[in-house]
């Protein structure tokens, strides 16, 4: 088992001094190469749960357990550097970073922790998402297209244990939106990386091996 | 995991940086600027320190000198001496004021008699012989009756060199003339010209009696590395104990010389000193604003960060590099700006600074910049860095900016103001050296920053307020804009208004000192200054010139007087050279001089009073009142005495009590006879007196004749020509407000530029907004309007408050560095008001001008 969350609970405090629970009573269980895609509404408690997922974020109670490892348990340095080893994450807006080429950033995480072999895996990732003729292209000389790519690129360049990706294509047109999916997909496939995929698109998440849907904060 | 390779984080840090290149850019200038002003200032201070600190020797021309009125015996000379280190060379100077004849004139003069060795510090430079050597003073004044005398003194006497002149019961031969004497120095704008004869020569003129008042120098050189200040307080413990004459033993260190180089150096030396601190003090403003900006924009590169696994100390880290490397590139530019800067002070000054003086770049004021900009920068972004800790990788995914208004995050916060506190306070009283002046520097502008962050509060609500109020949609938009982004808006009101306090500070104090130092208005050059006119002579010598058209002006008494009483208690002069800050060996010089009284019936337009009321008519004898008497405000504070004091003075044995009725305060450049204490019409009277009186708008001609016409008919009368003294003051007077000016100029420049980089700042962050306005089809015009009523509220408030608090605080200021001098020049501050509010809303038209034209699609890519 590689993800293993337990009666987990998130809420949070309100202005009027009430809370509000924003994820009820989750359970799930992810085994590797496991693809694995949280659909529904918007305000349902998707990002929220990726958050926790990420070691983003605490739970409210419950359990959450990574290569059996509790990470609520975890103190920051720790889940900072167990999040950096085992987790890849992929954002909507791409966030990479504006003074930094397409290869230092696949390289960044690489760098910060030491590896000497840094700029051959870097450019190895990006091989991978075919962009090695982008490698010393800033962010804003690259389309959307291209900076998910490279953020993917980024993701995946530690080789981590699973892939939080949230809403991957949201910000990319359709077109752009399914060369992306296709790329991760393939990308995914050929790793044997699980991923975990938080999304509106039915069709994205209909490639994945499971679907999970969430409402209200707790899964139907 | 491993760690990354050594310079990964200081590498990141620094790309950012020129990925960020206007912010880095202004940021440098900024900062760069402000060291750079501090540099220039404390190294041309320093130089002045230095320079004085040479000079005090050349003008002592000796380590130390014991004085007396009497000739010390030998052995108590050898008692004293007896603690002097082995190889300490000695030699004497005798000098008295007398007056000399030569076969058509007589002048008043300082006679001076020189040892072989005088002097063993500084050069005195004789016309024909050039610098003069022991041996030269051996040959020409000990063993002939030779004299070397002032240039001036061959007009004044209109002799030639070679001739002869009287002085007592001798004739000596002028030889040569002194045009280089080191004991000459600004500090002694002394009217004599002076006369070296040799030491034993000095004594065959019958000078010497006891009627005469001499002084008897005895100066000492000592080996390299004497402890001067443990001999003096030896020499102090054995001189207290004497009780005969020779407990009036005064020992004079060259320090001492030089501290009593007069208020003028010193006024200067401070206000050079509050313009670095204050240089420092607005680039530190400017830095820690544009970098808290800086910091805002890059919370989500450092949230990437953090989720890509970097810890948040190694985030800190990355800050704390980016600082480090921003204040030191700006303290090593500063350093070779500031290079480039001294020349131009020293060119400035050329004509008010001492002969000789050399600017020093001071190595102690480049190492304090590099500290300063390193981790001064810091210390001064300190409660920006503490945000960091708000920032959260969740942030990503929430868009959320952390707890800012968690109890742990506003204590650090608090905790954040320390060192910068701290650091502040340890600037200013390293400044001002003095811990009193730097604490209430310090503490008046936190006060201040206090007192402008509550009024931006108040403000901000009204502001909010008035956005529900107003009908127009601008206006409406403006308040609300104003209100909604509550700690920008602060923060830029306070950086605002903390630039127009200290720029207005400067022009403040300006005003005070430049009212001291520049000329009256009703000022009349004099010419010929006129001593020792008896009382019968005063009508006589009116008549004498009303016959060749010339007019004696300020003709006032003078009656020769000690200060026996203090309201009833022995007064006494209190000497201690322990306490040794310049105002305090001020007073001890005052405290020991027997004084002059006058009487006046009115003031003179040079004075007026400050405290009291005017003294009142003519004194009745057959009251039972004391006499009334007015002091000048400064003396008055030096001497301890105040207003209702009861004073009792021996005029020529008689005792006469007065008490203070009003203190005055004098214009000291006025160049009138103006005496520091002044009784009612008709108490000295009767007293002994001579009169001194003035001429003036004479050429060098007229000056001459006038000169001989006075000395033939009234041969006790001495007449001094103070016209190039007087022009040498007021050049050196002129000069120095051109200094003001220019160091007040040079500060209001450095503060438009801190003040314009907060409102461009301001003005950026606020684009995506005002580019969304634009795409949803606002009206450029009202765009631009909603801006500028913005800024133009931010900067009248600013600007008000800023010089409401400079005002209060400048005046602190005058008075505890600059002796109260403060005026208000309502011209300054309006000045200020209206720069700051223009600044603000031509730095906003100019960016949001920029916005407006650029493309939506390239102005949302960047956001």
């Amino acid at each position: 088992m590689l993800l293993e969350i337990n009666k987990l609970y998130k809420s949070f405090k309100q202005a009027d001094h009430g809370k509000i629970d924003v994820l009820k009573n989750i359970n799930l269980e992810i085994h590797e190469g496991e693809t694995v895609a949280v659909v529904g509404q918007s305000g349902s408690g998707k990002s929220t749960l990726l958050s926790l997922m990420a070691g983003l974020d605490r739970q409210t109670t419950g359990s959450l357990r990574l290569r059996d490892k509790e990470i609520s348990e975890m103190s920051e340095a720790n889940l900072t550097q167990f999040r950096a080893k085992n987790i890849g994450i992929i954002f909507q807006q791409f966030y990479l970073m504006p003074h930094l080429t397409a290869l230092e950033n696949v390289s960044l995480p690489l760098e910060m922790f030491g590896y000497e072999d840094y700029i051959f895996r870097a450019k190895e990732a990006l091989e991978h998402v075919s962009l090695s003729d982008r490698e010393k292209h800033f962010p804003n000389q690259l389309s959307g297209g291209e900076s998910q790519r490279v953020a993917i690129a980024r993701a995946i360049v530690t080789r981590p244990s699973i892939l939080l990706a949230d809403e991957p294509t949201g910000n990319l047109d359709n077109e752009t939106g399914i060369q992306v999916a296709n790329l991760l997909f393939d990308l995914v496939k050929t790793t044997g990386m699980t991923m975990l995929l938080v999304t509106h698109n039915t069709e994205m998440a209909g490639r994945c091996s499971r679907q999970m849907t969430l409402q209200y904060g707790t899964f139907q | 995991m491993k760690k990354p390779y050594s310079f990964f984080w200081s590498k990141l840090a620094l790309k950012e940086l020129l990925n960020n290149r206007r912010f880095s850019i202004f940021f440098l200038f900024n900062l760069a600027l402000g060291l750079a002003g501090f540099i220039a200032l404390d190294s041309f201070k320093e130089s002045l320190d230095i320079h004085l600190g040479k000079n005090s020797q050349a003008i002592l021309g000796a380590d130390l000198a014991l004085t007396s009125y009497v000739p010390i015996d030998d052995k108590t000379l050898g008692n004293l001496e007896s603690i002097f280190p082995e190889n300490t060379m000695s030699t004497q100077k005798i000098s008295l004021f007398t007056m000399v004849a030569s076969k058509k004139r007589s002048v008043l003069v300082q006679v001076t008699g020189i040892g072989e060795k005088y002097p063993f510090y500084g050069k005195m430079v004789l016309r024909e012989s050039g610098k003069v050597i022991p041996e030269m003073v051996l040959q020409n004044l000990d063993f002939k009756k030779d004299a070397w005398i002032y240039p001036e003194l061959l007009l004044m006497l209109n002799i030639n060199e070679g001739e002869n002149i009287d002085i007592g019961e001798t004739s000596f031969r002028v030889i040569d003339s002194v045009i280089d004497d080191p004991s000459s120095s600004m500090s002694s704008f002394g009217f004599a010209p002076r006369i070296y004869l040799g030491l034993n020569k000095i004594e065959e003129t019958g000078l010497l009696s006891k009627k005469s008042r001499v002084s008897y120098q005895y100066l000492y050189r000592f080996p390299k590395g004497t402890e001067l200040k443990v001999l003096v307080e030896n020499l102090r413990g054995k001189i207290q104990k004497f009780d005969d004459s020779f407990s009036k033993i005064r020992v004079r260190t060259h320090k001492r010389a030089a501290n009593s180089l007069g208020r003028v150096l010193g006024y200067l030396n401070d206000y050079l000193g509050l313009i670095a601190l204050i240089a420092v003090f607005l680039a530190g403003i400017g830095a820690a604003y544009l970098f808290r900006n800086y910091l805002v924009h890059r919370f989500q590169e450092m949230s990437i960060l953090m989720s890509l696994g970097a810890t948040r100390q190694q985030t800190y880290r990355m800050v704390l590099w980016q600082l480090v490397f921003l204040g030191t590139a700006a303290a090593l530019i500063s350093i070779i700006f500031s290079l480039g800067i001294l020349p131009l002070l020293e060119l400035l000054l050329e004509n008010f600074l001492p002969r000789g003086f050399e600017t020093n770049v001071n190595l102690s004021s480049l190492v304090f910049a590099l500290i300063l900009g390193s981790i001064g920068s810091l210390v001064f972004c300190l409660p920006v860095l503490t945000r960091i800790h708000s920032v959260q990788p969740l942030m990503l995914l929430r868009k959320n900016n952390g707890n800012h208004g968690s109890e742990t995050l506003i204590l650090r916060q608090t905790l954040s103001y320390f060192p910068l506190i701290i650091l502040s306070w340890i600037l200013s009283v390293w400044q001002s050296q003095s811990f009193i002046v730097g604490s209430a520097f310090v503490g008046m502008l936190f006060c201040s920053v206090l007192l402008l962050g509550s009024m931006s509060w108040i403000i901000l609500m009204f502001a909010g307020k008035l956005s529900q109020t107003s009908g127009n949609t601008i206006k409406r938009l403006a308040f609300r804009n104003l209100q909604r982004n509550r700690a920008g808006a602060i923060s830029c009101f306070v950086a605002l208004s903390l630039g127009t306090l200290l720029i207005n500070l400067i022009p403040q104090i300006y005003q005070g000192l430049q009212e001291e130092i520049s000329r009256p208005a009703d000022f009349r050059i004099p010419s010929l200054f006129l001593f020792d006119i008896q009382t019968e002579q005063i009508e006589p010598l009116k008549n004498l010139l009303a016959d060749n058209k010339m007019n004696l002006n300020y003709i006032s008494p003078m009656v020769r007087a000690r200060l026996e009483k203090v309201n009833g208690r022995k007064y006494k002069s209190d000497f201690n050279e322990g306490l040794s800050t310049r105002e305090r060996q001020r007073e001890q010089g005052f405290r020991m001089r027997t004084l002059n009284l006058s009487y006046r019936t009115k003031l003179s337009d040079s004075e007026n009073i400050v405290e009291g009321r005017k003294l009142a008519g003519n004194y009745d004898w057959n009251s039972d009142m004391p006499a009334e008497v007015s002091l000048e405000e400064r003396f008055a504070e030096r001497m301890g005495l105040k207003l209702g004091d009861f004073l009792e003075f021996n005029v020529h044995e008689v005792p006469i009590s007065a008490k203070v009725i009003n203190l005055r305060k004098v214009k000291w450049n006025s160049f009138q006879p103006n005496f520091f204490i002044l009784f009612q019409p008709g108490v000295l009277d009767d007293a002994p007196a001579t009169y001194l009186a003035s001429m003036g708008g004479l050429d060098r001609l007229e000056r001459m004749n006038y000169q001989n016409l006075i000395v033939q008919e009234y041969p006790n009368i001495s007449v001094i020509d103070v016209t190039r003294t007087v022009e040498r003051i007021l050049k050196i007077s002129d000069q120095m407000v051109l200094a003001l000016r220019f160091m007040a100029y040079l500060s209001i420049m450095a503060g438009l530029v801190v003040v314009f980089s907060i409102a461009r700042h301001e003005v950026q962050g606020r684009l995506w907004e005002l580019n969304l306005l634009k795409v949803l089809g606002a009206k450029f015009n009202d765009i631009q309007k909603m801006i500028q009523i913005e800024f133009a509220i931010l900067g009248i408030c600013a600007g008000l408050f800023g010089v409401g608090v400079s005002l209060i605080m400048s005046y602190g200021i005058a008075w505890w560095f600059f002796e109260n001098l403060w005026k208000w020049t309502w011209q300054t501050s309006l000045a200020s008001v209206i720069g700051v509010t223009t600044l603000s809303v031509i730095v906003a038209w100019i960016a949001t001008r920029k916005t407006l034209k650029s493309s939506p699609l390239n102005l949302l890519r960047s956001s």
